[in-house]
């Protein structure tokens, strides 16, 4: 019953190098990944520079009642912010209980 | 209909309602002492497991076999959905011939993700329905 | 070839040794030509196995052609599914519908059949970069499998009828694409 050791079990976010690029969201087939993600000024620029700004990401998360494993969000992530992990996914009581939150909430990030 | 004793003791019986691939991850999950058998202690657990696509073709044979579980058993089964498509359709969501998800015919107890999901973790939440979890 | 010479060149290729049925397909080649192929592919056991396709155009507005089954018994199963799925009339062939309910609507594996789901649901990708559920804005992006509203779906009724071929060219998705004036 015991399977060979596997890493391909569960996809895990590394959050600081999410860009909210939106790729993966786009390139899953089961259209299982979901971001929210707004613009914010980028601080500390030298005077005289243009303002810029950059991608902050509100939610990310993956309904792995949908998710079929194929690994295209890990491989397309230009990033490399998907990961794949030996853990299994767990199961739950509801379908909703299948969607993992996956970004620290906003009120728990230190501010860049 | 044929029950598999999980535990070889009388303690769970499980049925397989195989319609696709995961079927093959309920085989490697089963005991290899477990054997099936055509009727029910009453005082056991009784789960059935549906591995697989619920086609709309199938749907109304699937959800007469839980219905038939439940007559046999004299109890309601717990329902674990096995599986991405049993859950939601999986990969076939959009299809126009795919039931999305057996909680679309019965009200579901368990959903394991996975695609499939490996042996673990249907044995996980067996163990967990047997009350067996350690603790 | 044409459908008037269909049965007569499967019946030919069983006569030249080709007496194994391998199967029976069809494609959409609405995009390229407003026609459906149907295939055959039959083996020389006797020569390793060695395949023949066989391969026939139909018009999309009238697809029909002879049924095989007189040729290959086991022909008529490929047909049932091609007949359900593209809709083609295999003439002399089982009228019984094979994977699909009695009550089925559409023949959902043409080009221009559009997968319902997909336009019924939001996807999760359609938002820019930086963008929440909050600020819905310009023109956006549209999945695989959705065809631009201009052609198909919450259209200009006013509008001419978009011809099966654009949809089919819409559905392929990535980029929301202009309608061809």
């Amino acid at each position: 019953m015991n399977s060979p050791q596997s890493s391909h079990r569960w996809i895990r976010l590394i959050e600081p190098a999410c860009t909210s690029c939106m790729i993966c969201a786009r390139e899953c087939p089961s259209w299982c990944i979901s971001i929210d993600s707004h613009t914010e000024p980028v601080a500390g620029l030298p005077t005289g520079a243009r303002d810029r700004t950059r991608n902050a990401l509100d939610r990310f998360a993956i309904d792995w009642s949908l998710c079929m494993y194929c690994g295209i969000c890990v491989e397309e992530c230009p990033y490399d912010a998907l990961e794949w992990v030996g853990d299994l996914t767990k199961a739950g009581p509801s379908s909703e209980s299948l969607v993992e939150e996956m970004a620290e909430k906003p009120s728990a990030r230190t501010s860049s | 209909m044929r029950w598999i004793d999980w535990y070889g003791d009388g303690s769970l019986y499980v049925l397989d309602i195989a319609l696709a691939c995961c079927t093959l991850e309920f085989d490697a999950a089963s005991p290899v002492s477990a054997a099936p058998v055509p009727t029910l202690d009453d005082r056991a657990h009784v789960a059935v497991v549906i591995s697989g696509t619920v086609t709309d073709r199938l749907a109304p044979g699937v959800a007469a076999i839980i219905d038939g579980c439940e007559q046999v058993a004299g109890r309601r089964p717990t329902v674990i959905s096995f599986g991405a498509c049993a859950s939601s359709g999986g990969p076939y969501w959009d299809s126009y011939a795919v039931t999305k998800g057996v909680d679309q015919l019965v009200a579901v107890d368990a959903y394991v993700p996975g695609c499939p999901p490996p042996p673990e973790a249907l044995s996980a939440v067996l163990d967990q329905i047997a009350h067996r979890v350690k603790s | 070839m044409l459908p008037e010479n269909w049965l007569a060149a499967v019946e030919a290729l069983r006569a030249d040794g080709f007496d194994y049925f391998d199967w029976l397909g069809c494609v959409d080649e609405i995009g390229r030509q407003d026609c459906f192929r149907v295939i055959l592919v039959a083996r020389n056991l006797a020569k390793s196995a060695e395949p023949r396709m066989l391969s026939c155009l139909l018009p999309r507005d009238d697809p029909r052609i002879d049924s095989v089954r007189g040729v290959f018994a086991g022909a008529a199963w490929h047909e049932r599914e091609v007949a359900e799925l593209f809709g083609v009339e295999f003439v002399g062939g089982e009228r019984r519908r094979l994977l699909l309910d009695p009550g089925f609507e559409g023949t959902p594996l043409r080009k221009d059949e559009v997968l319902a789901a997909r336009t019924g649901l939001n996807w999760p990708g359609a938002k820019e970069p930086g963008e929440t559920d909050a600020s819905p804005s310009r023109r956006r992006m549209l999945p695989p499998g959705v065809p631009d509203p201009a052609v198909w779906g919450d259209r200009d009724a006013s509008q001419p009828a978009s011809d099966p071929a654009e949809v089919a060219e819409s559905a392929v998705g990535g980029r929301v694409l202009r309608r061809r004036t």
